[in-house]
């Protein structure tokens, strides 16, 4: 793995840049605090990141006056509270926390803020890679900041690798083989799969499939595309890991990526595809391992193709219907700061992993704390793939994730399934 | 006529509030089914399509179909095993005696958990890998231990039941113990003098005079179980595949997930008009048994 010359001297400048915080800052403040005395209200998903950045308001408070109160919303809930929000043209929540595949079908709820980035000279392209610049815009308009974002990759068992003298996987069939000699020398699953229907996530390791055997989802006109001779190949193989290789735990069929996460963190799985931000789950108090016995690597593929990612992006945005968009973005320009992010990179208690920002991706430091976790993300972002950002796209999601979860239990054929599934996506298309 | 005055004046708040937090909603969402409402183009209504969600719902919806489907299954097993294990558990509770009056406290205990709480722990103890029902089966019987309980449709459907009935069961027993205490003793005692058997007498004697109570436990399960979503959305997801789909968890993904409320406002109203019968085969049943229970009163007091 290499980095470019130009990240380097990127992240060199980022470094020189975060010195001179928050000088830098606070020119980009609106001088004597015009906004002194306002109450942000943020209604944020629960993760650990945010708690951190909870932890630095009092400074945000003290540079511009203004208040920032956190209202929390468990995953499952936030599109929920989102539409509700949207639907009442509710100004109770100033800045709201979207994930990309939401976007599309929430741009009634949340401002643009194209001219508000030009007002405070921020150079998105030079802080964001491509894949969390494209997550956080509906066609020109820029919906909000990037904030939190994902890329996959393979975990493994480091010590078990070892003790067997295998080489970690880079294609699927080296995981399938890798497996086998797992399963047939120790007591665990070679590899912990999840193909239960749980909001999408038996899709997220297939879209890589797909993409390494050069299939997509849909095609250049919005129609669909997966059920290509060349993604069904991809999907069996897919589904071939459970149902023909048996190299997963049994369980697979009905797990979720948490309990699959959990497999491997109780010690009885080997490896597992999956978000970053995992490695939180597999290094924590509940897992039976130790960090030392966790590793990562970009995620496998076909040979001779690249490696590919799917990516998982969060933004902050401005509720349309608050009155205070301009207090708003005093915030959204503090808190993604490079020198914020980074600030809870490299603090190990924090155990917090999750960047967006190019500089801190390859920072050096960042990386010193993360073991080089952050390269092969800013590795695995220039190969990164999205879906599409359309408002159709949950309706589509879920009826994929219904042929997956069917296929997983063994019912029917793929080739039958994806044809049937992508009459449904084309009647679907065709309605909206 | 004073009185009569003061009564309808009382009745004001309640009638107020009931109009705006239960008929205003489903007054606006009836509106809503005959209106093409796609939330992710607009947070406004769109215009009127007629019956055109209707249509579409019953004739060209194989997806809902298939779900209402899954949910008369659903709703049978669920009733008549809740309704079978209702009985046994309220006929062995009905002695008297201290352990049996505790018991009967404690059967509450199922029916005050959360039905989502209740799926995501039955998810859990389900696991293959750590799941202690899974463990216990396994235990039992060593050739369980490769099931995956919730990878399968009939498997995941009976593990959607059970979970349902557990909830339900010890309720409903409750309500069956009401309606035995109802059963004159003496004419069972008569019974047994006369040579019937224990069971004999149930079936012919304890039976048919708890029909009212059995009729009001069927109607008000089959309405809960028609209602079903928490613990289908816990526990299954409607998977796998769509095979423990529910009417109502795929109102709530149309309507929530893809955003179109036209669509998912029209296939709630035609859940809520299976439900509304229900509704009124329930009211009936309870003005019935209320009026038979005035006749015997009237009947005992001549004699």
């Amino acid at each position: 793995m290499t980095i470019s010359r130009r990240a380097l001297l990127q992240a060199g400048a980022a470094a020189t840049a975060s010195a001179a915080w928050p000088a830098a800052f606070a020119q980009m403040l609106k001088p004597g605090k015009p906004y002194a005395g306002t109450t942000l209200s943020v209604l944020t998903v629960v993760a650990p990141q945010f708690k951190g950045h909870e932890a630095l308001l009092p400074e945000f408070e003290q540079l511009t006056g203004i208040k920032v109160k956190y209202d929390y919303v468990p995953f499952a809930n936030t599109r929920d509270k989102l539409t509700a929000e949207m639907v009442a043209k509710s100004g109770s929540y100033d800045v709201v926390s979207v994930m990309d595949v939401w976007g599309p079908s929430l741009v009634s709820l949340i401002q643009p803020i194209n001219e508000r980035i030009k007002a405070k000279k921020i150079d998105m392209e030079d802080r964001y890679p491509a894949a969390h610049l494209r997550a956080s815009k509906s066609g020109n308009n820029i919906l909000g900041l990037p904030i939190r974002g994902h890329v996959q990759l393979l975990f493994y068992r480091r010590d078990i690798f070892d003790q067997l003298s295998l080489k970690v996987p880079a294609t699927w069939q080296q995981v399938v083989d890798a497996s086998k000699v797992i399963q047939s020398r120790t007591d665990m699953a070679g590899i912990a799969m999840y193909y239960k229907k749980n909001a999408g996530q038996n899709l997220m390791i297939w879209y890589n499939f797909l993409w390494g055997k050069g299939a997509d989802i849909l095609d250049a006109k919005g129609m669909p595309t997966f059920n290509s001779a060349a993604g069904v190949e991809a999907t069996q193989d897919y589904l071939d890991l459970m149902l023909k290789h048996k190299v997963t735990p049994a369980g697979s069929v009905a797990f979720d990526e948490n309990d699959a996460t959990i497999s491997v963190a109780q010690g009885r799985s080997a490896m597992i595809p999956v978000w970053w931000w995992r490695l939180q789950q597999l290094r924590g108090k509940d897992a039976k391992i130790s960090g030392d016995q966790v590793a990562f690597a970009p995620l496998p593929s076909y040979p001779g193709a690249n490696s590919t990612t799917y990516t998982n992006t969060w933004f902050y945005g401005l509720n349309k219907f608050s009155k205070k968009h301009d207090a708003g973005m005093e915030f959204l320009a503090w808190l993604t700061q490079p020198k914020i992010e980074r600030s809870l990179l490299v603090d190990p208690s924090k155990n917090e992993i999750v960047a967006v920002q190019r500089a801190n991706l390859i920072d050096r430091e960042v990386n010193t704390v993360s073991n080089g976790l952050h390269r092969f993300g800013a590795l695995g972002l220039q190969g990164a793939r999205g879906v599409p950002l359309i408002a159709e796209w949950p309706q589509i999601s879920d009826i994929l994730e219904t042929t997956m979860s069917e296929l997983a239990s063994g019912k029917g054929q793929v080739k039958g399934a994806l044809d049937d599934a992508a009459g449904r996506v084309r009647k679907l298309m065709r309605r909206a | 006529m004073h009185d009569r005055r003061l009564v309808l004046l009382l009745l004001v708040p309640s009638l107020a509030i009931t109009l705006l937090m239960a008929m205003y909603p489903l007054g606006y969402s009836l509106l809503v089914s005959f209106r093409d409402w796609r939330l992710a183009k607009s947070p406004e209504p769109g215009p009127f399509v007629g019956w055109e969600n209707y249509k579409l719902l019953l004739t060209d919806d194989p997806e809902f179909l298939a779900s209402a489907l899954v949910t008369l299954k659903f709703v049978v097993a669920n009733v008549c095993v809740t309704l079978l294990v209702a009985m046994v558990i309220a006929v062995v509770l009905q002695r008297a005696g201290r352990l049996y009056s505790i018991t009967r406290t404690l059967l509450i205990i199922p029916f005050v958990m959360s039905p989502a709480l209740i799926g995501v722990s039955l998810r859990f103890m389900l696991n293959p890998e750590y799941g202690v029902l899974h463990s216990m089966a396994a235990g039992v019987v060593p050739t369980l231990k490769n099931t995956v309980w919730l990878s399968d449709g009939d498997w995941a459907m009976v593990a959607l039941v059970m979970a349902d009935v557990w909830h339900w069961a010890p309720y409903m027993a409750l309500v069956l113990l009401g309606g035995l205490a109802s059963v004159p003793k003496d004419s069972i005692e008569a019974a047994q003098v006369d040579g019937a058997s224990a069971w004999r007498a149930f079936f012919t004697i304890v039976l048919p005079q708890m029909k009212p109570v059995i009729a009001v436990v069927l109607v008000l399960k089959t309405v809960f179980a028609l209602k079903t979503f928490d613990m289908v959305y816990t526990l299954t997801r409607g998977g796998p595949g769509a095979s423990t789909q529910t009417l109502a968890y795929q109102i709530y993904t149309t309507g929530f997930q893809f955003y179109d409320m036209g669509y998912a406002a029209a296939a709630a109203y035609l859940l809520t008009a299976v439900l509304m019968v229900l509704a009124g085969f329930y009211v009936r049943l309870m003005f019935a048994s209320e009026r038979s229970g005035e006749r015997a009163a009237k009947g005992a007091g001549h004699d």
